[in-house]
Order: C-alpha cells, then structure tokens, then sequence
C-alpha cells in the first residue's frame, strides 16, 4: 500500500509539475526558468512583445488579454493563414481594399468610401476601439492602422506587438466568423496623407525649410543604382524626390517586433535629424510599405506624419511637364539600418505578410 | 611676372600702395569650390579685392543682365551677387545646379543631381520654371537664333531639345546604349550638333532640326567617331571639331562630319581646347604648362583644370589642385599668379 501510495503520490507530484510547468507559462517566474533551460515557452514570446515607456499604438498580448472583449480585432494576413489559425474571434480585412486609391486632380489618394465599405464589410464602427495584428508588425498591419486613421476612424487603433505568434491566449481556426457588416461612414481625414500636388509645390524645401521626407524604399531604388533589382521596371524614372533622405523601412522591425523605441528615436530624430513637431511625409514604391514609417514615426512622438499615398510610382511616371515634378540621382542621403520582417507564412514576400 | 603670393585669408584684400580698383576695370570671379567661395581678383594686376560666400561647391560662374551668377553644385540653388553687391539665393528646387546658358531671356541650369533644367528670371532672380530632361543634365548648348537649348543628360544617354519659347522639351536625341553625355556643342551656324559621350570615348554629330523643327524624342545620330579615353569637353568651329581624350593624352581633330583629321598626341590629361592668338591651345589638367596643336608651348605656374579667355592672348587659369589662379599670355607666359581658396574652377571676366 505504501508503495501504491508512493506511487499515486509520484504520479500526482509528476501532474502538479506538468500543471504548474503549465501554469506557469502566465507567470513571470515560470518564464525565467524556462528561460534558464534554454526553453522557450509562449509565455517568453508574450513576455517579449510587451510594449512599456511612452509608445504610442504598439500594444502588447497582455493588454489584448486584458481588453479582448471591448475591442475589435483585425487580421491583416492572407485568407490561408486566417483560416489555418488567428486570434480567437478575429475578422480578417483585405489588404487590396484598404490600399485603394482614387484619382483626383491633385493626384492620387486613399479611396475613402472603397476603404470604408472594406471595413464596413467586417463590421467594424467608426468608433470601434480597433486592434490590427498579423504574422509580425511588417506594413500590412500599419497599412490597415493607417486605412483607419485616413478614413477618419473615431475609436482607438493599436496594432499587436509580436503578432500572431505573440498571443499566447485564445485562437481561432476555420472559417471566418460572421460578422454583421456595419454601414461604415467615412469621414475622410486628409491631414494623413499629401498629394502629389502638394509635394510638387514644396519641392527644394524637404528636410530644409520645408517638411520632413523620407524614402523608406530600399537604398539601391532610392539612389537608383544601375541595374540593381530593386528598380521598378515599371517607372519611367528611377531616383527619388529632391530632398528625401532613405530610411528602409524594415529599420522599424526587429523579427515579429518593433525596433526598441529608443533605436527608433535615435534613427530618426538624431541621424534623420526629423523634427517630431514639424510635418513629416513618408513614401515608398507603393502605399503599403511607408505605412511601417508612418505608424513608427506617431509611436514614438512624431505629431504631423503623412503618407504620399500615390507613392514615387505616381511621381516617377507622371504625364507632361516632369520639370515640375524632377526626381534626384546623384545625391546620398541614405541611413543605414539592420531590421528584418519577421513572419512564417511560406509567401517570401516579407513586405506583405504582415 | 608673378606677382601673386602675397593672398591668402589672411591677406589683405588689395596691397596698400597699389591704386584703387576702378568699377571700369574687369574683374575675375573665379568659384572656388573647396571654400565654398568667389573669389575677386583685378584681371589686369592679379590683386585680391575679395571674397563672397555663396553656398556650397560653387563651379561655374556667368553673368547675365548685370548680375554674376554661381552655380553652386551642393544646393538646390544658384546664387546671384548683384551690382551693388547684394547677393542673392535663386531656388532650383533640384540639387548641384552645375551649367548656365543664357536663352531667350532667361538664365537656364542644369541641375546635374537630378533630371531637369531651373529657368531663372535673371532681372527678378527667381526661378520661372523648371524643364524635365534626362537624368543627370550638364553641358548646355544654345542654337545660334536662341530658340532651342540642348541638354547633355550623363545618365540617360540623351541630348535633350528644349524650346526656350515654351520651356517644353520638344525632343531627344538618343546618342547610343549606356552613353554618358558630357559635352554638348553646336556648330558656330548651327547646323549640326556634337556631343561627347564620356563612357563610349566617342564623340556623336547630330542634326539640332532647323526651320523644319526639332528633333524628334529618341531621334538618332548621324554620326560617330572614337576619340581619346575619357573624354569631357568639345569643341566645335565652323569645319573642325576637337576633342580632348583625358585617359589617353590625346587631341582628336575631326571634321564636321566627323572624319578624323589629326590625332595630337603627347598631352598628359588634356581637358580643354581654346581659340587664343590665332592657335588652338590645350589645357593641360596633368602638366604645368599651355600647348598649342601646332606645337608651341608656353608654361604655367602648375597644370589648369579650367581656363577662361579673357582677350588680348591671354587666358585666365584655374590651378584647381594647387589652390592658385593665373593669367597666361599665350606669347610671353604667366602675367600674374595669385594664391585663391580651395579648389578654383570655371572662371568669368566681369
């Protein structure tokens, strides 16, 4: 008996440590241990993906954790990888929608109404309090962030740190949950964006007298480097805006999170020399990749970032007098960076995954 | 004589027992693109009467409706020293402003950092407008009449064809894959137009468009010919085209159709060619000294990167490695030398 006691006793001991081993993937002690082991549990990858100090729209798995039921979550990721696995009771938005432009005299611009009707589809409200992840904190996520923000969205919008891999709580699989879509108003916010027009009137005065600009391009496009791969077959002309400097925009990410805060304002405060409390415009190729910049430079202070919505595509092949819309070569105003997207969804394309 | 090692910042501006310039005298402006500076020397003494800051690797320098212009290569703008001394920053919006041509009653740039030509108003000093034209534009030729300015573009390959009426590009001349325009010349009649391609060491002819009308965009050449390895700068005359190859030390001499005439050989880094006396004098970047096609040969106080004609024989040198200016007489030799700031270059008399 005393052995089967003995015994009984074991097993029970063996259980409590696999339940408090568990168990303690929730608490700070446990993720030390782990840690010293060389194990890396979900508690360490949320652990690790906290956002402390005065940063602003990056937000953490615990404050999901804590704020689940009051705030709509959003996923930025492709339709496969929403099925396969995702935050518990997470809608997903397409990406083409939110990155829609509309044509106007002054040159392109977020497609308010086509944007709203996007989020409207995935029942969101204007003053929902909106959370975006995906598979890491890459543009796809920022974009969705910023498609709100240009659509006037009136609740808060934050963006999970770490991504999906970060969230160690309750998830989701299959098919996507219903929603009933919403009647999604938008009341278009024009301070987020700036046209061609409006950059073309201040050209000679970016990071001088006039507003901040950055590439957020990758080098070789930015200075148009001779037969590189990053040149846009489809451009007329390949440089950038007179004046930007180039900032690539993977800078921001280290693997599935934000840069730390205080490399960010070091990168753009004092090398970028950007001024947090004077305008600053992002742009890249597209209206996807800046968007990274764009939330970047607001979480850490930046008041007045906007995004050149129609992007050096628009700028580099436009129609007729190109005097007034000149692109530069031979300058170099690069900032070295050493960021990567992380982002495990098989598609190669780390810009897009989220 | 050499009279002219008493500069230096320090220096006074003028030596204290030498009469005082007079507004008729001409002046040299000589950019100096190390100190960020024009400098101010009397062309007949060599005297230093002064210096104006004018913004960053300041190269070129031209005057137009009484004003001395600068083309400073490290803005986004010219900088304009008017005739009571006032100087002035004229936008270009678009960075290294690096040659001026004057057309039509404007004063066109070329912003060789970027893909277009600032047109300034010379009289108001303000930027009217701006010409896109192929990336990287640097020489400018003007047709005799003024109607049509020709663009040099170093990336693009292209001789870019602006109506100076309408300041619209009206047409391109495509001078070859991977060419890399440097100089751009046009006939003393304007018939045909010459262009050096740096990368190919050729030089091109091609045919400016007369009554008819411009050249097409992507119009081609009608001409070619190999010249000397590296070359820059060109020449054009009525029935002759020169061409210094840099690399080789070498004088093409061809003729309008581009039929090689002579080749002069025996130069160390010849950059440019100058009418002077009656002779072609090379400009030597490699060697102390002028030497004419014909073989005469004056020294210098140390070798030219740039040399302006200033009448009566005599060319004004720019010692851009040795930091000093001179006035050479192609007959009796150095007039003066004087010590200037930092990398002097291309000159003008005003």
């Amino acid at each position: 008996m005393t052995g089967d006691r003995s015994n009984d006793d074991a097993d029970t001991e063996t259980r409590r440590g696999l339940l408090r081993a568990a168990a303690g993937a929730t608490v700070a002690g446990a993720t030390g241990t782990a840690g010293c082991l060389g194990v890396t549990t979900p508690a360490d990858v949320a652990a690790r993906s906290e956002v402390s100090g005065n940063v602003g729209h990056f937000v953490g798995p615990g404050w999901l954790a804590e704020n689940r039921d009051e705030t709509v979550v959003l996923d930025a990721r492709d339709a496969k990888l929403f099925r396969e696995e995702r935050v518990y009771g997470a809608r997903r938005v397409p990406l083409d929608a939110l990155a829609a432009r509309e044509s106007t005299d002054e040159g392109d611009a977020p497609d308010a109404d086509a944007i709203a009707a996007a989020f409207g589809e995935a029942g969101v409200a204007p003053d929902d309090d909106v959370l975006v992840y995906g598979a890491s904190v890459g543009s796809r996520v920022t974009r969705v962030a910023f498609a709100l923000a240009a659509v006037g969205h009136e609740g808060s919008i934050r963006v999970l740190n770490g991504g999906l891999s970060g969230w160690n709580g309750r998830l989701g699989t299959g098919s996507r949950d219903r929603v009933p879509p919403t009647d999604y108003e938008p009341d278009p916010a024009p301070s987020t964006w700036v046209t061609r027009e409006w950059l073309a009137d201040r050209v000679g005065t970016f990071n001088g007298d006039g507003p901040g600009l950055v590439d957020v391009r990758v080098p070789e496009a930015y200075l148009a480097a001779a037969g590189a791969d990053a040149l846009n077959d489809d451009h007329d002309r390949h440089g950038h805006l007179p004046g930007a400097i180039d900032v690539h925009w993977v800078g921001n990410v280290a693997g599935r999170r934000m840069t730390d805060p205080g490399r960010l304002v070091r990168l753009y405060e004092v090398e970028a020399e950007l001024d947090r409390s004077e305008t600053v415009v992002v742009y890249g190729d597209d209206n996807v990749d800046p968007t990274s910049t764009w939330l970047t430079l607001k979480a850490i202070g930046f008041e007045d970032v906007r995004l050149y919505d129609g992007g050096f595509g628009e700028w580099a092949n436009v129609e007729g007098d190109r005097g007034r819309y000149p692109v530069e070569t031979a300058t170099n105003g690069v900032l070295e960076t050493d960021g990567s997207v992380g982002g495990d969804d098989g598609g190669g394309d780390f810009s897009c995954t989220g | 004589m050499t009279r002219g090692t008493e500069g230096g910042d320090d220096a006074p501006a003028r030596g204290g027992d030498r009469d005082a310039p007079s507004p008729d005298d001409p002046v040299l402006a000589v950019p100096c693109e190390g100190d960020d500076r024009l400098a101010l020397f009397a062309l007949e003494t060599g005297d230093r009467l002064g210096e104006v800051p004018v913004g960053r690797l300041p190269v070129h320098a031209t005057t137009c409706r009484g004003r001395t212009v600068v083309a400073t290569m490290g803005e986004r703008s010219v900088t304009a020293v008017g005739p009571t001394g006032e100087v002035t920053r004229v936008e270009t919006g678009v960075l290294g402003p690096s040659h001026f041509a004057a057309a039509n009653g404007d004063l066109y740039v070329s912003c060789s950092a970027g893909d277009a030509l600032a047109v300034v108003d010379p009289e108001a000093l303000t930027l009217v407008d701006r010409v896109g034209v192929g990336a990287e534009p640097h020489e400018l030729a003007v047709a005799p009449d003024g109607d049509r300015l020709y663009a040099g573009s170093r990336r693009d390959g292209v001789v870019d064809v602006v109506d100076t009426g309408t300041r619209e590009r009206v047409g391109a001349i495509d001078t070859g894959p991977d060419a890399r325009v440097q100089g751009v010349a046009l006939a003393p009649d304007g018939s045909r137009g010459y262009a050096v391609d740096q990368r190919g060491a050729r030089v091109v002819a091609f045919d400016p468009g007369g009554d008819s009308g411009p050249p097409a965009v992507g119009a081609s050449i009608c001409a070619e010919a190999a010249v000397g390895a590296d070359p820059y700068d060109l020449v054009a005359t009525a029935d002759r085209v020169l061409v210094p190859g840099r690399g080789d030390g070498v004088v093409h001499e061809l003729d309008r159709e581009l039929e090689p005439i002579a080749v002069h050989e025996g130069f160390s880094r010849p950059v440019d060619t100058f009418d002077v006396a009656d002779e072609w004098w090379v400009l030597d970047a490699g060697a102390p000294g002028l030497r004419s096609l014909g073989g005469a040969v004056v020294e210098t106080p140390a070798p030219g990167l740039a040399a302006t004609p200033v009448g009566d024989g005599r060319l004004a040198v720019s010692h851009y490695d040795d930091d000093r200016v001179s006035l050479v007489d192609v007959e009796s030799g150095p007039v003066w030398t004087a010590d200037s700031p930092a990398c002097p270059f291309g000159s003008v008399v005003v």
